[in-house]
C-alpha cells in the first residue's frame, strides 16, 4: 500500500486529528494571551493557577466517573439478582471492567494535583495539611481498600455468580460505593473548608488552633457532598449512555444494536432521572452559601459571576432539549408510541420557552457606562423574566415536561388491565395539572412580595414538583401491574441521529461540571481560604468567564480523549457477551424494558 | 477512522466550541484583587475619588447591589434614591450628629446599624475585605457624587496608624490584642510561661519544667499543650488540670505561637 492509499484510507482519522489539534492550537494561544504576560514563568506557558485548575478539574471528572459508575453497576446487579434478569448482570460487569483502567487515571491526576499544589502553593498546602493531616492519611488508606475491593469485585464476578456467593458479591459492590463515597466526603471537607471556614477562624488563627471537626464539617460540606453524590450518579449514567451509543453506531448485528440501544436507554434514564433532582441539591447549596456569608452569595448570583448562570442556563437548556429529543425519537420503536407523538410539539414549546426565560439576564454587574448604554440593569420588558421567580418557574415546568416525556415512554406499549386504570390516569393528569398551576402561582406571586419571601417560594415549588414525580410514578407502577402489551419494544430500531443526542448530553454534562467547578472555586475570589488566607500570588484575580471557558474546554477535551482511550483499552480486555435470547417477562415499568432481539427482528412499523 | 468516528468527533468538537463561544461573547467581568492604597498626607481629592471609583466599580463589589437603576438589594447611591439625589447630596442629613464623611464610613464598616428602610440587612462590613484606607477612598468617591469631598490625607494617615495597631478581625470587631508585643520566643516565655514553668534556673516550679522538653514531646504535642492544655496533661500533673489558661490561642498571634513551639522543640 502506498502512502497515498494509506492517507485516503485513514482520511477520517486525519480529519478528526486535525480538528482536535486545531482546537488545541487555538486554545493555547488564547490561554497564553491571558497568562504569559501577567503571570510570568512560575509554570510554563499557562501559569500556576491554570496548571492546578486543569489537574484538579480532570481529576474530578475521572473521580466522578469512578464514583458514578459503581452506583450504576451495583443497581444493575441488584436488578439482575432480584429481578432475575441476567442482561443487567452483564451490563454491570461490562462497566466495572472499564473502572479498572479509569481508577489508574483518577489516581494519576490526583497525584499530579498533589505535586502541583505542594510545589506551586506550598504555604496553602502546609496550612491545610496541619488541620486535615489525619484525614489525609485516612483518605490514602481508604483508597487502598477501595482499590482492593474493586479488583475483588471484578475478578470474582464469574466465580461468585450463584446463590449466596452472588449476594456476597453484590455486597462487595455496595462496599465499593461506601468506600468511594467516604473518600469523596473526606476530600470535600478540605475544599469546602477553603470556601466556608468556621466563623471563629481568623487570619491570625494558627492552623494548630483550628478544631478539626468544626473545620471538617463546615457550613458547605454536606450540601457539596449531596450535590456531588447526585451529580456523580448523573455523570455515570451519561457516560454509560455515550459508551452504548458508540457501540450502537459501530454494531454489526441486530443483536448488538438491540443490546446497546437498550444500554443507552438505561444509562440515559438514570442520568436524566437523577438529574431532575440535582437543582434541588443546588438550591440547598446556594442557600447555605447565603446563610454562611451574604457577600459570597451575592458575588455568586449577582456579582461578577452573575453571567455564569446564563451560560449554565444555556447548557441545561441543551440538556433538556437533547434528553427529550432522545425520548421522543424512542417512542418510534415502541408499539403504541405513535399516539403520543402529536403532544411532543407542545412539550417542545414549553421547553423552549423555559429555556428562553431561564437564559434571560437580570441585574448583571456592569459599569456606569454600560448601565447608561443599556438604560438600566435589564431590559425594561424582558428583564422582568430574569427574576428568580420566573426562572424557578421555568425550570420546574421543564422538569415536569421531561418527566411527562418519560411517562409517555413508560405507557406507550401498555394496555392497563386494573379496574381503576382510568381513574388512576385521570388522577395522574390532575396531579400534574395542579402542580403546574401551583408552580405558576408562586412564580407570579413572587413578584408581589419582598425578596426574602420570594426565595422561600422556590422551596414550595420544589416540594410540589418532587411530590408530583413520586406520586405520579407510584400510580403508574401500580397501573402497569398485569398490564397487557401492544407489543415488545423493538430494541435496536432507533435512528442513528438519536445516538448523537447522547453524545451531546455527555459532553454537556462534562462541560457543566467544569463550569460549576469554576463557580465553586471562583466565589472565593482572591482568597485561598475565605477571609483567612489571601492568595498573594500574581494569579489572585479571578478570571472572566471567557478565559474560564477556554480552560474548561481544555479539561473536557483532555478528559474525553482519555475516557475514549479507557473505553478502547477496556474493550480489548474482554468482549461483552450478548444475550442470545431473553425469556423472562420483562417490564418497561422497571429500570429497563424487555430485550428480545432474536425474538423480535427489526420489522419496522 | 470511519464516518461514524468522524461524526462523533465533530459533534463533540462543535458542542464544546459552542459553549466556549457563548462564554466568550457575553460581557467579560474579572474579579480583581483590591489594590493597596498608599497615599501620603498630601493626597488630593481627585486621587482619592479615582481610587474609590475604581474600588466601587471593581474589586469592592459595590455595584452588585448599589446600581444606578436601584433594585431589591440596595438603594441607588449613584444618581438618587426616592427623589433625594445622589448619596453625596443626602449623606449629610442621613443621621443627626453625624457629618457626611463619618456617616458614610460608619455605614460601610457597620452597615447593619444604618440599613435604609425597605431593604434587607444583607450588606457585609466592608472592612472584612478592604483595608481602612480603601474604605476611606470609597467614602471620598461617594461624597463626590453630588457633594463635597471632605476626606483628607489626615484620615488616611490615621488609618495607617490604626493599621499598625492590632489588626481588625474579619468579623469587623477589633481583634484581641496579643498578650505580648514581640515574636521573640524567649521574651514571650519570660513574660507568660515562666510564671508557672521552669527553664534552667529561671521561672517557677509549678508546672512541668521546660528543660529538655523537646526530647519528651513532639512539636505537635507542645502546640496542643499550649492551645488545649487539658487535652494532654503531663504525668504527675493531673491534680493541676484546669489551672493552665486555655486562652493562649486567642492571646498569641500565629507567629508567636510557632516561635514558642520551635524554641521549645529545640530544647533537648
Amino acid at each position: 500500500m502506498n502512502v497515498k492509499d494509506l492517507l485516503l484510507e485513514r482520511k477520517g482519522w486525519i480529519v478528526a486529528l486535525l480538528a482536535v489539534g486545531g482546537m488545541l492550537l487555538l486554545a493555547f494561544p488564547l490561554v497564553a494571551q491571558y497568562s504569559v504576560p501577567e503571570y510570568g514563568d512560575d509554570f510554563p506557558l499557562i501559569g500556576s493557577r491554570a496548571a492546578v485548575w486543569i489537574a484538579a478539574q480532570v481529576h474530578l471528572m475521572f473521580a466522578a466517573f469512578v464514583l458514578g459508575v459503581p452506583m450504576f453497576a451495583v443497581i444493575a446487579e441488584a436488578v439482575s439478582i432480584f429481578g432475575k434478569q441476567d442482561r443487567y448482570d452483564r451490563l454491570a460487569k461490562e462497566f466495572t471492567r472499564l473502572l479498572l483502567v479509569a481508577y489508574s487515571a483518577t489516581a494519576l491526576w490526583g497525584g499530579l494535583l498533589l505535586f502541583l499544589l505542594t510545589t506551586l502553593y506550598p504555604t496553602l498546602w502546609s496550612y491545610l495539611a496541619e488541620i486535615f493531616g489525619a484525614s489525609m492519611w485516612v483518605y490514602a488508606g481508604l483508597f487502598f481498600i477501595e482499590s482492593a475491593t474493586l479488583y475483588t469485585y471484578y475478578y470474582t464476578w464469574e466465580r461468585w455468580k450463584r446463590g449466596r456467593a452472588k449476594l456476597f458479591h453484590w455486597g462487595l459492590g455496595i462496599l465499593l460505593n461506601v468506600w468511594g463515597t467516604t473518600v469523596m466526603f473526606i476530600a470535600n471537607s478540605w475544599l469546602t473548608y477553603m470556601t466556608s471556614p468556621p466563623a471563629d477562624v481568623t487570619p491570625d488563627t494558627a492552623p494548630g488552633m483550628v478544631q478539626f471537626w468544626s473545620a471538617f464539617a463546615n457550613a458547605t460540606w454536606m450540601p457539596i457532598n449531596i450535590h456531588r453524590l447526585i451529580a456523580n450518579a448523573v455523570f455515570g449514567g451519561a457516560i454509560v449512555a455515550a459508551y452504548a451509543a458508540y457501540r450502537f453506531l459501530k454494531a454489526k448485528t441486530p443483536e448488538e444494536r438491540a443490546h446497546y440501544d437498550w444500554m443507552g436507554y438505561v444509562g440515559n434514564l438514570i442520568a436524566i432521572g437523577v438529574f431532575l433532582v440535582l437543582p434541588f441539591a443546588g438550591y440547598w447549596l446556594g442557600r447555605e452559601i447565603y446563610e454562611y456569608n451574604q457577600q459570597m452569595g451575592i458575588t455568586m448570583m449577582g456579582g461578577f459571576m452573575s453571567w455564569l448562570w446564563i451560560v449554565q442556563a444555556f447548557l441545561i437548556g441543551v440538556l433538556f432539549l437533547a434528553a427529550n429529543y432522545y425520548l421522543w425519537i424512542g417512542l418510534g420503536r415502541i408499539p403504541g408510541g405513535e399516539r403520543f407523538a402529536p403532544y411532543t410539539k407542545y412539550m417542545l414549546v414549553v421547553l423552549v420557552l423555559g429555556f428562553i426565560v431561564w437564559a434571560t439576564p437580570h441585574s448583571m454587574i456592569a459599569t456606569r457606562d454600560e448601565l447608561a448604554a443599556m438604560g438600566g440593569t435589564h431590559h425594561p420588558f424582558l428583564g422582568v423574566l430574569g427574576l428568580m421567580s420566573a426562572k424557578n418557574t421555568a425550570v420546574n415546568l421543564m422538569i415536569l415536561t421531561t418527566f411527562l416525556s418519560f411517562l409517555m415512554y413508560r405507557r406507550a406499549n401498555k394496555i392497563p388491565t386494573v379496574s381503576w386504570a382510568r381513574t388512576g390516569t385521570i388522577s395522574q393528569g390532575t396531579i400534574l395539572a395542579v402542580a403546574s398551576i401551583v408552580v405558576l402561582f408562586y412564580g407570579v406571586y413572587g413578584y408581589f412580595v419582598p425578596t426574602i419571601v420570594r426565595i422561600g417560594f422556590s422551596v414550595y415549588q420544589v416540594l410540589i414538583v418532587l411530590f408530583t414525580i413520586v406520586a405520579v410514578l407510584v400510580i403508574d407502577v401500580l397501573i402497569a401491574r398485569g398490564a397487557d402489551t401492544r407489543g415488545p419494544i423493538r430494541w435496536g430500531q432507533m435512528p442513528e441521529r438519536s445516538q448523537y443526542a447522547l453524545f451531546v448530553i455527555v459532553v454537556t454534562f462534562t462541560w457543566l461540571m467544569g463550569l460549576m467547578g469554576f463557580a465553586r472555586s471562583g466565589i472565593r475570589q482572591h482568597w485561598h481560604i475565605w477571609e483567612v488566607m489571601r492568595d498573594t500570588s500574581p494569579h489572585a484575580a479571578t478570571p472572566a468567564l471567557g478565559y474560564a471557558a477556554q480552560v474548561i474546554s481544555v479539561c473536557v477535551i483532555l478528559f474525553l480523549l482519555m475516557i475514549a482511550f479507557v473505553f478502547w483499552i477496556g474493550g480489548l480486555i474482554e468482549k461483552p457477551q450478548l444475550v442470545p435470547q431473553e425469556t423472562e417477562d420483562t417490564d418497561a415499568a422497571e429500570l429497563g424494558p424487555g430485550y428480545e432481539p432474536s425474538l423480535q427482528p427489526a420489522t419496522g412499523d | 477512522m470511519s464516518s461514524v468516528d468522524l461524526k462523533i468527533v465533530l459533534v463533540t468538537v462543535i458542542t464544546i466550541a459552542a459553549y466556549t463561544l457563548v462564554a466568550n461573547i457575553i460581557p467579560q467581568v474579572q474579579s480583581d484583587v483590591p489594590e493597596d492604597i498608599a497615599f501620603g498626607a498630601d493626597v488630593t481629592s481627585e486621587e482619592l475619588v479615582d481610587a474609590g471609583r475604581s474600588l466601587y466599580e471593581g474589586a469592592g463589589g459595590c455595584l452588585a447591589c448599589h446600581t444606578e437603576a436601584g433594585g431589591a438589594r440596595g438603594p441607588n447611591l449613584l444618581t438618587g434614591h426616592d427623589g433625594e439625589g445622589a448619596i453625596g447630596e443626602r449623606c449629610e442629613d442621613r443621621i443627626a450628629d453625624l457629618d457626611c464623611k463619618d456617616y458614610l464610613f460608619r455605614a460601610l464598616v457597620d452597615p447593619g446599624a444604618y440599613v435604609v428602610e425597605g431593604y434587607p440587612p444583607i450588606m457585609p462590613p466592608t472592612d472584612r475585605t478592604l483595608t481602612t484606607p480603601q474604605v476611606w477612598a470609597i467614602v471620598a468617591y461617594l461624597e463626590s457624587l453630588g457633594g463635597e469631598v471632605t476626606v483628607t490625607g489626615d484620615d488616611l494617615a490615621q488609618a495607617e496608624e490604626e493599621t499598625a495597631q492590632p489588626a481588625a478581625a474579619p468579623n469587623g470587631e477589633q481583634a484581641a490584642a496579643p498578650a505580648v508585643a514581640t515574636d521573640d520566643a524567649e521574651a514571650i516565655l519570660q513574660d507568660l510561661c515562666l510564671m508557672c514553668h521552669q527553664m534552667g534556673d529561671r521561672g517557677t516550679e509549678m508546672g512541668p519544667s521546660f528543660d529538655e522538653v523537646g526530647a519528651r514531646l513532639t512539636a505537635s504535642e507542645i502546640r496542643t499543650k499550649i492551645l488545649h492544655p487539658d487535652q494532654l496533661i503531663s504525668e504527675g500533673y493531673e491534680p493541676l488540670a484546669g489551672v493552665m489558661p486555655s486562652n493562649f490561642g486567642s492571646q498569641l498571634t500565629a507567629t508567636q505561637l510557632e516561635s514558642i513551639v520551635q524554641y521549645l522543640s529545640a530544647l533537648r
